[in-house]
């Protein structure tokens, strides 16, 4: 294998505050009172000191090294722009500075970073996919060709939607459920669709970096970069794709462990080797023909051991929260009240209903590393809060 | 093996958590094969039966519960000369040949040590409370404070039944952290009934349970929901509790049951919809798990032991009445809540059985043979 991908996931919830049962009906200030704005600025910061900011400066320079060979992906949610915006705007201007070397690819979500490609009927998803593709054009002057849905949610309808919406490609996992025996080194096409290629996740090689690295008991630990070069370079198939969140370096993965070390030997280990090559989202969209077809009736994902969306709809209060949304959903846009829209938006944001999960076992642990609350009741009761404050105002 | 235990109450007579503790340990116990000899002062009520190798012994009267206060006026006698003669009684009952003699808390402590040295036999002591907790940290009486201490040191082993507990006998009694084994207890299983807008406290009314807390926030839920708030037991609180509750203007939405037999404790379990375990400081709250296995939520204080393994419940600061409340309501309101937080405890609370208890404290008895 020749052909690597290397697409990074940049995202932050609009975490809440507490909201207690007798804040509703109160007549609260929504945009002020649901979220809890100085522990989301000390987060933004914390994430943007230890990870935005030495990445977006290392990558910088490894493609200044590279002169135009090293070439990655970015995919930026509208609610982390809307961060920068708010907070670090230097963050916005490093991304800018990523883009304008041209060895950056941007890849369009969903505005919210939401599960609207869940709802009935996807009038919702597709307001927030444009809001989203306005958003790259208005600030990078970038139309983004391949799509990938929050949190790589994926089914036949989502493709067949993104296709209408004119993308050429689209993000998934390579979940061995949809691929059976098949490698997701290759480029595959949804099942009745004409131009739309599909990306897959080679979850191994992801992983190994995203979960793996500092892991102390791995038969692999320490990896090293030309460890890992040398196993993308025997990878058989057309292209290897490595989809991780961006947060893995300095965040997920401290400095001390290394992981900017091995970012920096990265590219010069994998280019030595012969006819070795770096492709963003497009260029291996455009590249590479479909081999196979795949079919996906019900929906996957990256999240978990289960790759399905268990992770924010396996309960009956997840249920529940995602009912209630989308009825708020129906009566704002039957009423369209601006204000409220944004705030339903900024609710819709599915961290919110990941909370939530009550998996247990390996999963279990991830999702409370990640959790502001310390059981999944607890977020329940207080989004449920929000949400019937919210249902009130409209 | 042949197991001396030395108690104070056993079912169908008991107050609080150490005789339903007493009382799982030594049927596991029996059920195992385990010679144990169970002493206990004769109740007026009596009633306390053996099974198998567990023979129930009584040895004389006492006035006095592990609950006690030497304030109190209902005793005819002086409260530590009554504590004096009990342990003499005890020390002197306790005959034949034992492996191991086991005791719980302070009441007992004295004849514990005496027994100790008689029979050459080594001691265990399961700490269920100490004064930290049922003084509610408000001015705790340093003579039991002493005992309970002097009990400590002289223990083989001690065994905590909490972590919460391991803590307070290293930092307030200084007791060496390698004598100490935490075992935490077990619940046997009540069984569902028909719900009703029950919001439930049960235990005893005093400081340390916080029933007051209990009473603030149900006065912040009446404000929002209808339903009825049921005080089940008895205490020293009661009075100045029916007071509170005719001040806050909820008399009608309150009841107090006054103490209650086994089995209407366990109707009003099952037919409550929400428990709360508002304790100030609670070494382990075995009443969260009653509640649980009659598919009741709960809602457990932070200072509870029980805490520490359990998972699907919600816990509050115990003078934050007003996320108590909030908590309560949310339970009452939610449907979604009180399903996926049933589905998930019930099978949590499945793991702790009485014999499983039996078998780690028989480990620490094989520490010390």
């Amino acid at each position: 294998m020749s052909k690597v991908c290397f697409y990074f996931e940049v995202h932050q919830p609009f975490r809440l505050n507490r909201f207690s049962v007798f804040s509703i009906g109160e007549k609260l200030d929504p945009m002020e009172n649901y979220f809890d704005w100085k522990l989301n600025r000390e987060i933004f910061e914390k994430v943007a000191r230890k990870c935005y900011l030495p990445t977006n400066h290392l990558l910088l320079k490894l493609i200044e090294k590279f002169d135009g060979s090293f070439r990655i992906s970015f995919g930026i949610t509208g609610v982390l722009m809307d961060y920068c915006d708010q907070f670090m705007p230097e963050v916005m201007d490093s991304f800018e500075e990523l883009y304008d070397t041209g060895c950056v690819d941007l890849i369009c979500e969903t505005y919210y970073h939401s599960l609207s490609s869940l709802y009935d009927d996807l009038d919702e998803f597709e307001d927030q996919v444009r809001m989203h593709r306005d958003q790259l054009y208005g600030r990078f002057k970038h139309r983004p060709t391949v799509f990938r849905n929050t949190e790589a949610i994926y089914d036949n309808r989502i493709a067949s939607k993104i296709e209408e919406l004119g993308f050429g490609g689209i993000i998934t996992e390579g979940a061995q459920k949809i691929l059976g025996w098949r490698s997701p080194n290759y480029i595959y096409r949804p099942v009745g669709s004409d131009n739309l290629k599909v990306l897959l996740r080679n979850h191994l090689l992801s992983d190994d970096i995203a979960f793996r690295f500092s892991t102390g008991d791995w038969k692999e630990f320490p990896l090293t970069a030309d460890k890992y070069a040398s196993w993308l370079n025997k990878c058989e198939g057309d292209l290897v794709n490595v989809f991780i969140d961006y947060e893995t370096f300095g965040e997920h993965q401290w400095r001390e462990t290394g992981i900017f070390e091995f970012l920096g030997h990265l590219p010069g280990e994998f280019l030595k080797h012969p006819g070795a090559e770096f492709l963003t989202v497009s260029e291996a969209v455009e590249r590479s023909q479909p081999v196979g077809e795949i079919d996906v009736p019900c929906a996957i994902s990256w999240a978990d051991m289960d790759r399905d969306v268990s992770t924010w709809l396996g309960n009956e209060m997840q249920m529940e929260c995602f009912n209630e949304l989308k009825e708020i959903g129906t009566l704002l846009r039957r009423g369209g009240n601006g204000d409220f829209m944004r705030i339903w938006r900024m609710l819709q944001t599915s961290d919110h209903l990941y909370y939530m999960s009550t998996k247990g076992l390996a999963d279990g642990d991830v999702h409370r590393y990640f959790n502001p609350y310390s059981y999944p009741y607890e977020a329940f009761i207080n989004y449920m809060n929000i949400l019937q404050d919210l249902r009130k105002r409209i | 093996m042949k197991i001396a235990m030395v108690g104070w109450e056993y079912p169908p007579f008991k107050v609080g958590g150490l005789g339903t503790h007493c009382y799982g340990i030594t049927r596991a116990f029996s059920e195992m094969g385990i010679q144990i000899d169970f002493y206990m002062p004769k109740h007026s009520s009596g009633g306390a039966k053996g099974s198998g190798s567990l023979r129930i012994i009584e040895i004389g009267a006492t006035a006095i519960s592990p609950y006690d206060r030497p304030y109190e006026s209902r005793f005819d006698e002086d409260f530590y000369q009554a504590v004096n003669r009990y342990n003499r009684i005890c020390a002197n009952s306790v005959k034949g040949s034992y492996d191991v003699i086991h005791f719980h808390d302070w009441l007992t402590v004295q004849a514990g040590i005496a027994l100790k040295y008689k029979l050459g036999k080594p001691m265990i002591l399961t700490v269920h409370s100490t004064e930290y907790d049922r003084s509610g940290g408000i001015c705790p009486n340093k003579w039991f404070i002493d005992i309970e201490r002097e009990g400590m040191m002289h223990a083989d082993r001690i065994i905590a039944v909490s972590h919460f507990t391991k803590r307070i006998l290293i930092e307030k009694y200084g007791v060496p952290e390698s004598k100490i084994r935490v075992i935490h207890n077990a619940v046997t299983p009540i069984g569902e009934g028909e719900k009703q807008r029950i919001v439930l406290f049960l235990g005893r009314l005093t400081i340390q349970k916080g029933p007051e807390f209990f009473l603030r926030a149900a006065k912040r839920v009446l404000e929002k929901e209808s339903c009825l708030f049921v005080l089940a037991g008895s205490g020293e609180m009661l009075p100045r509790l029916i007071e509170l509750a005719l001040h806050l203007g909820i008399g009608r939405n309150v009841m107090f049951t006054g103490p209650l037999s086994e089995e209407e404790v366990r109707h009003i379990y099952r037919i409550a919809s929400v428990y709360v375990l508002p304790s100030v400081s609670e070494p382990f709250g075995i009443t969260a798990l009653e509640a649980i296995t009659a598919g009741t939520p709960v809602i457990v204080s932070k200072t509870a032991g029980v805490s520490e393994v359990l998972t699907h419940c919600l816990n509050v600061d115990f003078w934050d009445v007003d996320e108590m409340a909030n908590k309560i309501i949310a339970l009452l309101r939610y449907g979604p809540l009180r399903k996926t937080m049933m589905a998930n405890a019930k099978r949590e609370v499945e793991f702790f059985t009485w014999e499983r208890t039996a078998r780690k404290t028989l480990e620490v008895y094989r520490e010390v043979i």
